[in-house]
């Protein structure tokens, strides 16, 4: 009884703050509180999950579905701990409302996902995890492009849903087993029926991860959603499908066809999301293609095998994450459809220097520019793909990365070669978003002096 | 022990100093001022007993740090000095103060994030110098890229945001090559020998085919000879020059060039010694190539400016030419090459740019006559014109003998065995120096002879702190003509070394 109460305790505080907060709303004519009250339940469940891992604690409370490790509550961690600058940032969209349950139902998959041993667990979580993203993207009221987008994303997600349970229904076919190994050990064989099951589910993974040519919905939900949405769609979600991932491949080293699978498209999208992102006017349309890009990077690191492979692909996204929010935490102030233009950001170093700065360090980052986190976890990556015999395909998106420095590059040039915009709005971040700043700031100078620190932990 | 601390002091200094400017208040721009000048200064100083300790009989490093920093990699915070890297560190100190003083009266807008980019590139260029791991090389390497992107996009002048962007992505993608082939190279270390290490020292023991050794050299090369520039990697710094403000040309010529040949010098060619041995006859054609063709087009250029950029691609060009000698007098005229040119480079920019203030052109023919105008601006601008053509008892001169006598020595053998390529080589680089008295003095006699004549007359000449800018930079340049025994001599072992890594073979199989 005690593991499924501690093992699951970050689950637990999630789930009770989802019940508060449903019970307010229904309690109450003008519920208030949604923001502090979330914070809390966030705020309690990282520390409860850090706890745990400290305490190295590990149990399997269902056998065979869901067992905790203690790498994982750091996963689960570090994952909460990134909700909660997005909390801050989402009272300026969100004042009250379902936001806040529904992003708690979203950490809640999340956190199931992490945990997972079955197709069954894994499929819980991350629906349960995709699903209240459908309805955040419609949130935005006032945005005419938000159900589209939102219909869009429930399409494109459904089916990505639909190609993965058919891939699993395959594998189980073969295997007559859910649990997740089953995955791994089909990685290595050349039964036609097991490839097809792979090749459904990496597919399924694409498209969810918006790899070319399967990413044409992430520009459109991007830009339909409310910044604190996309924000938390380019992050989070990115990093839960990528750790979904990463929990089916294990540490099994791909071989044959597979190799060109995981490398091909992943560097398409690389230099299409480069490319494409050079064109944008929008600051979330410029993010999702540079989205596009980072997803390709991180499935690069499937090539690699081992523990490296794990490491490469949580320390990009934490990087990733903590640069992308800071970013978004420091867009000025102003109405949803001005803050999206980049023509706004011109001139920014002499509105807000703090904000310029800011933003310009997560474009660096993002670009993978040093001593920025964003170059070690391209390195780490890379590193692995070389020492994985695939020097070619390193050089390939190394390439390919270059041609992403143009439009980071593109972004400071309006901050601080631009003259100001007349009429502008003075103001940079206001209080939450700047709290929300310097949360993602302090990781960020971590992640840049200590990286070894950090992935020694993984 | 204590006077490593200082070299930690030394390179971290110049992020202190950020840190400090961003708590004066943005109005109180005398103080922003005042202050980066005496940081710089305060960084010459200590730098310069460093280097006064520096003990030239002694090989290695000297005043060494090593601290674990990513140990799962084998990454550690290494930095020290050699013979390699002494003088150098001595040239980008040395210029700090007078970059910032320079811009006394030329930067009004934005001082404060001036000065701090000033900083940040001289933090960067400094770590690069005396980073001995490679990775921390790279690192360093890397963040001078923005800066400077910075100074040349913000304080640049019409064609700024093209330049800035040209540069960038010029210096960018020989980055991201070099970043592939450390990768590679480390990787291949840590299969060959086990070892997983990123320093210098651990890296040249590295033994790789002749085929990787290529490849890696090349992608290493491309990245050094882009930032030297080499012929035909050279058409970003003409634009980059000419659109920078003075600080920003001043760094650029002053150190930011030596970076590639510090890196050729280095990396490139001792920790691939066969491959390096193998395309140097290529790597001398484009020197020379270098040294001819970035004169011939100082000498048709109507942009002051530009006449001095293409001249240093020539001048850079016999430091390579040096450097591929593999002869020692070669090798060591090529070190003294290297800050011959950051000083009278840097010179001439500093006093093109003060011309510049004055009268807002750089047309060569709107000027004539200076000499008359301005004769304490025209006796400094003959004398850095003097340095920079090479004439004797200047450092030009000593740095050009030294690598044409290098040259010499080592083709002469080979010529005698029938290969007459390195001698022709040899014999063409000498017309360089030939051209290059030709194009300065055809700036010098339209500039400050013939009729008097400049745009916003009248001109006033050289204040006080002009003067003492200039003044410092003649008086060392000529402490290095006079006196170029004593940099010699701190440097001969790491010269003797270079020679010896890159002539041994350092195949899989061979014994050293």
């Amino acid at each position: 009884m005690s593991e499924v109460f501690f093992g699951m305790l970050p689950e637990h505080l999630l789930l009770l703050g989802i019940v508060l907060l449903l019970t307010l709303e229904i309690a109450s004519e003008k519920p208030r509180g949604g923001l502090p009250l979330s914070l809390v339940v966030v705020g309690a469940a990282a520390v409860a999950a850090t706890w745990l891992y400290a305490a190295g604690y590990s149990a399997v409370p269902f056998p065979g579905h869901y067992s905790v490790t203690a790498t994982g509550m750091l996963a689960k961690a570090v994952v909460l701990a990134l909700g909660i600058p997005v909390l801050l940032l989402a009272r300026d969209d969100f004042p009250e409302g379902p936001f806040y349950p529904l992003l708690l139902s979203s950490l809640y998959g999340f956190c199931l996902l992490l945990s997972s041993d079955s197709f069954l667990t894994l499929f819980l979580g991350l629906e349960i995890m995709s699903l209240p993203v459908y309805v955040l993207v419609l949130l935005a009221f006032g945005r005419p492009e938000g159900p589209e987008a939102a219909l869009k994303y429930l399409v494109l997600g459904g089916t990505a849903t639909a190609m993965f349970l058919m891939g699993v229904s395959l594998l189980y076919g073969g295997s007559a087993t859910l649990a997740l190994s089953a995955f791994a050990s089909a990685l290595g064989s050349h039964d036609v029926m097991a490839t097809a099951a792979i090749v459904l589910v990496v597919l399924a993974f694409f498209l969810k991860a918006a790899i070319v040519p399967f990413h044409a919905w992430a520009p459109d939900a991007y830009e339909g959603a409310s910044l604190t949405v996309t924000a938390y769609m380019a992050t989070i979600i990115k990093a839960g499908v990528l750790l979904a991932a990463l929990r089916l491949f294990g540490t099994t080293p791909v071989s044959g066809r597979m190799v060109e699978l995981l490398a091909i498209l992943p560097l398409v999208s690389i230099v299409w999301g480069n490319l494409a992102a050079m064109r944008q006017h929008s600051f979330r349309r410029m993010i999702a293609y540079s989205s596009i890009a980072h997803a390709g990077y991180l499935f690069y690191a499937f090539l690699g095998a081992g523990p490296g492979r794990f490491q490469a692909v949580v320390f990009y996204l934490v990087a990733y994450g903590v640069t992308n929010i800071l970013a978004f935490a420091s867009i000025p102030r102003g109405d949803d459809a001005t803050r999206d233009r980049l023509e706004n950001l011109e001139g920014l170093f002499q509105r807000d220097p703090y904000a310029a700065v800011m933003i310009g360090v997560a474009m660096l980052s993002l670009a993978g520019i040093p001593p920025f986190p964003g170059f070690v976890a391209k390195f780490l990556i890379f590193k692995n793909v070389i020492a994985a015999g695939y020097t070619a395909y390193a050089v390939l998106g190394l390439v390919g990365s270059y041609l992403g420095i143009y439009f980071y590059l593109r972004v400071i040039q309006k901050m601080f070669m631009g003259a100001a915009v007349p009429g502008a709005v003075r103001a940079g971040p206001g209080g939450l978003a700047l709290a929300a700043s310097v949360l993602c700031l302090i990781p960020t100078i971590l992640l840049a002096l200590f990286p070894g620190w950090v992935f020694g932990r993984f | 022990m204590a006077d490593a601390g200082l070299l930690n002091v030394v390179l971290f200094l110049p992020l202190v100093a950020i840190v400090l400017l961003v708590a004066v208040p943005p109005r109180e721009e005398g103080m922003v001022r005042g202050m980066s000048f005496w940081v710089m200064l305060a960084q010459f100083a200590l730098t310069a007993w460093l280097y006064a300790r520096f003990d030239g009989g002694v090989g290695g490093l000297q005043f060494e740090t090593r601290l674990p920093w990513i140990p799962g990699w084998g990454v550690y915070y290494q930095i020290g000095l050699d013979g390699y890297n002494v003088l150098l560190v001595l040239l980008t100190a040395f210029l700090g103060p007078l970059v910032v003083a320079g811009a006394f009266t030329a930067v009004t807008k934005d001082v404060k994030l001036f000065y701090a980019m000033v900083f940040l590139i001289q933090f960067a260029m400094m770590g690069a110098f005396v980073a001995q791991d490679l990775f921390l090389f790279y690192l360093f390497w890397e963040t001078m890229m923005i800066p400077m992107f910075l100074i040349i996009g913000i304080w640049g002048g019409e064609r700024r945001l093209y330049a800035t962007y040209k540069f960038v992505l010029y210096t960018a993608f020989g980055s991201i090559l070099m970043l592939a082939a450390v990768i590679y190279l480390v990787y291949s270390l840590q299969t060959t020998t086990g070892v997983t290490s990123f320093a210098f020292a651990d890296l040249y023991q590295a033994k790789l085919p002749l085929s990787a050794q290529t490849l890696l050299l090349i992608a290493f090369g491309l990245s050094f000879a882009i930032k030297v520039p080499i012929v035909p990697l050279h058409t970003w710094l003409p634009d980059a020059h000419v659109e920078a403000p003075t600080t920003g040309s001043v760094i650029l010529a002053g150190v930011l060039l030596k970076m590639g040949t510090y890196g050729f010098m280095k990396l490139g060619f001792p920790l691939f010694p066969d491959a390096t041995q193998m395309l140097i006859p290529l790597i001398m054609v484009l020197a020379v190539v270098s040294i001819v063709y970035g004169a011939c087009l100082a000498l048709v250029q109507n942009d002051i400016k530009k006449i001095i950029a293409y001249s240093s691609i020539s001048h850079l060009g016999y430091v390579m030419l040096g450097l591929a000698s593999l002869d020692l007098l070669g090798i060591q005229g090529a070190v003294i090459q290297m800050v011959s040119h950051g000083l009278t480079a840097a010179g001439l920019f500093l006093i093109v740019g003060m011309i510049y203030e004055r009268c807002h052109t750089r047309e060569l023919a709107a000027y004539g006559g200076l000499a008359k105008l301005l004769p304490v601006y025209s006796l400094f601008f003959m004398i850095l014109t003097l340095a920079s053509i090479g004439l004797p008892t200047t450092s030009g001169f000593t740095g050009e003998f030294l690598v044409l006598l290098g040259a010499f020595t080592a083709s002469w053998p080979q010529y005698q065995h029938g290969n007459t390529l390195p001698l022709v080589l040899s014999v063409t680089a000498v017309s360089g120096v030939v051209l290059g008295a030709l194009y300065m003095l055809r700036l010098a006699q339209h500039f400050l002879f013939g009729t008097a004549k400049a745009p916003h007359l009248p001109v006033a000449d050289l204040d006080l702190r002009e003067k003492l800018i200039l003044a410092t930079i003649v008086v060392a340049v000529f402490a290095l003509g006079l006196y170029p025994d004593e940099p010699m001599r701190k440097t001969e072992l790491a010269a003797k070394q270079f020679q010896q890594l890159v002539t041994t073979a350092r195949l899989p199989g061979s014994t050293p």
